[in-house]
Order: structure tokens, then sequence, then C-alpha cells
């Protein structure tokens, strides 16, 4: 693993060093980097380090999104107490950083020479390829995350990046992975050392664990501790076997489907309370935003149809809305305010409300017609 | 997030696991009128959204957060607190 890292075209790094974080970002702030980057500053920010140095030296331009992502992270560093540096050589990227309104939140420092990481820093602890030995230092004072392959695509590399940060920052974690449902099957993408890839394979092989079932259901799994476990027959003495004691899968949704799992694992039971839940959360969003934005395996037509499901739900609506409206004699706002406090008061969605409110009226004037099957529009 | 003192649209948003896209559809399924850019420039605190947008996108938010298991977190306009 070199320090010159590369993600199509742009490369993004992070580093602790005792209470400081150096984020270094290359290329163009853009679209494709603005996730990455606000995965970073969310990961810093929740494993509570106060003081973040951005490294913009080589960064030409900034978008509104890397724009917005800066100013949300300086906003919330401040307001824990924190601080945000940021270095950078270009007019056009301090221009931006002005315009943003950053001075008041932001230290901008201009170095003459663009300060390069020390020899080593880049080294990757919680991220190793499926092929070489675990490397654990847990003595070092210098965590180092990140570094993305230059010739993998730009999910993998992105995913890979969220696992080193997990692996990093959740308390109690010893290992962490992605799993993620490709044509049809589950393949681990990203793990963090070979432990956690064979915990992944005997989910796959044995058809359960909580990260097949994170990935099937879409929603949280938490093993608090395997000594106890019911759930997974199967799968439980196996994880035992290869010393762990404890897994919180969440779900990665692209556009909202279920498509895989964050899983953390730990050697001891009960490692994961409330702040690495917290935090395992935050990662998940993290690489569901990434997904997302890649489109994972969500096919057209089952984004066509999201849209055109949306579209009849909005006419439901709206027709409730009109029958509300003339009912009670109230603007259309007032009406859809019925209809939201209705769905918050009894926890279901509105469009049920609303569907509701529409089969009533269907019924009433059934019954006044004494069931001439009348056509509603 | 954490160890925020108050939550934006925009962290409500990433903690229900949406995207902007779909935070923007079911935003529009509920009858919202306003672009998916204009959606994120209210999330992001670049345009502040009239009161009934602003509800529109709470509402959205939490039957999000019901289908997660959690209860309605984000506030409405006529919420007191």
């Amino acid at each position: 693993m070199t320090a010159d890292v590369r993600l199509a075209g742009i490369g993004m790094a992070a580093r602790f060093e005792g209470d400081q974080a150096f984020l270094d970002v290359r290329g163009e702030a853009d679209a494709r980097s603005v996730p990455l980057l606000s995965a970073l500053f969310d990961a810093v920010i929740a494993s509570g380090c106060p003081s973040v140095i951005l490294d913009l030296t080589e960064v030409d331009s900034m978008d509104a999104a890397g724009l917005a992502v800066t100013t949300s992270a300086a906003a919330a560093l401040v307001a824990s107490g924190g601080h945000l540096t940021i270095r950078s050589l270009s007019s056009e990227v301090e221009r931006a950083l002005d315009l943003a309104g950053l001075s008041g939140l932001i230290s901008l420092e201009l170095p003459t020479v663009p300060p390069k990481p020390a020899q080593g820093d880049l080294r990757v602890p919680g991220l190793v390829s499926p092929t070489s030995p675990t490397s654990s230092d847990p003595g070092s004072r210098t965590r180092a995350i990140s570094a993305i392959p230059a010739n993998e695509d730009v999910v993998d590399g992105a995913l890979r990046l969220v696992v080193a940060l997990a692996r990093a920052t959740v308390g109690g974690a010893d290992g962490a992975s992605v799993t993620l449902r490709r044509h049809g099957r589950l393949t681990t993408v990203a793990a963090s050392d070979q432990t956690v890839l064979d915990m992944d394979a005997e989910q796959y092989a044995t058809e359960e664990g909580p990260c097949v079932d994170a990935t099937v259901a879409g929603r949280w799994f938490h093993a608090e501790s395997l000594n106890e476990e019911t759930r997974w027959p199967a799968f439980t003495p196996k994880a035992r076997t290869l010393g762990i004691n404890a897994i919180l899968s969440s779900p990665l949704l692209a556009r909202d489907q279920p498509v895989g799992a964050l899983n953390i694992y730990s050697r001891t039971s009960r490692a994961f309370a409330g702040k690495a839940q917290e935090l395992a959360a935050v990662f998940a969003a993290e690489a569901s935003n990434v997904l997302t934005l890649a489109g994972t395996d969500v096919t057209e037509d089952q984004l066509s149809g999201r849209v055109q499901g949306a579209l009849r739900t909005r006419e439901i609506i709206a027709e409730a809305q009109g029958i509300i409206m003339e009912r009670e004699d109230i603007g259309d706002k007032e009406a859809f305010d019925v209809m939201r406090r209705s769905s918050r008061s009894s926890s279901r969605p509105l469009r049920e409300t609303a569907r509701d409110v529409v089969n009533s009226t269907h019924h009433t004037s059934r019954d006044a017609e004494s069931g001439t099957g009348e056509n509603h529009g | 997030m954490v160890n925020l003192p108050a939550n934006s649209l925009d962290d409500y948003r990433r903690d229900a696991l949406l995207s902007h896209g779909e935070l923007w559809l079911r935003y529009f399924e509920l009858g919202g009128m306003s672009t998916a850019l204009e959606v994120e420039a209210f999330l992001y605190e670049a345009l502040t959204p009239s009161p009934h947008d602003r509800d529109l996108i709470a509402h959205a938010l939490n039957e999000r957060f019901v289908e997660l298991g959690g209860n309605h977190p984000v506030p409405y306009a006529d919420d007191d607190d």
C-alpha cells in the first residue's frame, strides 16, 4: 500500500495522531468524492477527535455538495468544542469557502509546500487484503485508516474505506466487513481480516446469521452474546469456534431496498453498547449512500415501479385531501394536516389514512346508491 | 449523529438511511410540489421551505423512522417545543 492513493481519480486518506485527525483529499471534491468526505468527517467527529485538518492542497475545485459537507462538519466540530483547519493552495477553493461564509468557522492555512504524510502513516491496520496475514498493532499511537487500491472500482473502494473506519473507530470492534447481494448471491466485498471473511463465509454456507438476516430483512440484527444466542443454531457454534462472541449487523440500503449489511464482530460478549451502535448506524448510512449513488443492484424496472407507485399514492392522497376539504370546509394544507396528525397518532403511513378516507366515501356513496356500482375517477 | 446539539433535516435523512432521491420521492408521494434540487437545498438549509413543505419533509422522514421501528422524531411546524 503506498501513500499515493487514488479512487477513480480521487484520492482520499485519513490518519489519526493523538487528538488530531488529518484528512487528505486529492483531485476534485465533486459528487463522487463527497459521500466519502462526508463519511470521513462523520467518523472523526463521532470518534470524538476535536481537531481536524482537512488537506486540500491537491484539490483544484470544490462544488456545492463538497462545501455543504465541509460546512456541516465545521459546524458540528465547533458545536462539540473542536475545530476544523483547512489547508489549501487553490484560490478557487479559497473563494468557494469564503462565499460559503466558512471563514468564521474554520482556520485556513496556506502552506508554501504541500505537506507530505510522514513515512508509514498510511499503513492500514483495519484493512488487509483477504490473502495477507492480519496485522494488529494495538499499542501503536498512530492509527491510520483508508487507502484505496488504484485498480479497484469506486464502490468496493468506498466500502473498504467504510470497513476500515468502522473497524478503527467502533469501540469493541475486532473486525468488520461488508456483505452485498450481487448477482443473486451474498458476497463479502470488504473485510478487515481473515477471521471476518471466515465468519461471513460460514453465514453464507449455513444460510443463517445476523449478516444474512440483515441483508434479507433490511433491519438491524445484534447478537449481544453468542453464548446465549438461539436464533442461528447452525451458524453460532462455528462463530464461537472462530473466537467471535458478539456481532452487530446493520442493513445497507440502495434506493431504499436492502442490498447488504455492514457487519462488526467482537471477541468480547456485549461489546457493542449505545455509542458503538450509533457509530455503526453512521457507517451503515454512509455505505448506503455510496451504494445508492452507485445504483447497486436496483434495476431500472424496480425504479420505474417505485416511481409509478409514488404517483398512484400521490393521487390517492390528493383525492382524500379533496374529500376532507369538502367535508370539513377547510383548505388543502389544513386537510393534509388532518391526515398527518391522524397518521402520527396511529403510527400508520399517511397513505393508509388517505385510503381509508377515500374508501369511506366509496362505501357511503354505495350505501346511498344501494350498490349500483358507481365509478370513481 | 453524535454530539450535535440540534439535528438538521439532512442529519435526520442520514439517520433514516434515505438517499436524497428517495426522500424526494417520498415527499412527492405525499403531494410535495418542490423539485428534488429545491428539497436538497431545504435539507442543507440553503433555502428555507414553507411551513407546509417542511411538514411534508418531516412527515416523509417520520414515516421512515416508523418503518425502522422508531417514533416521530422530526418536529412539525405546529409542534410547540
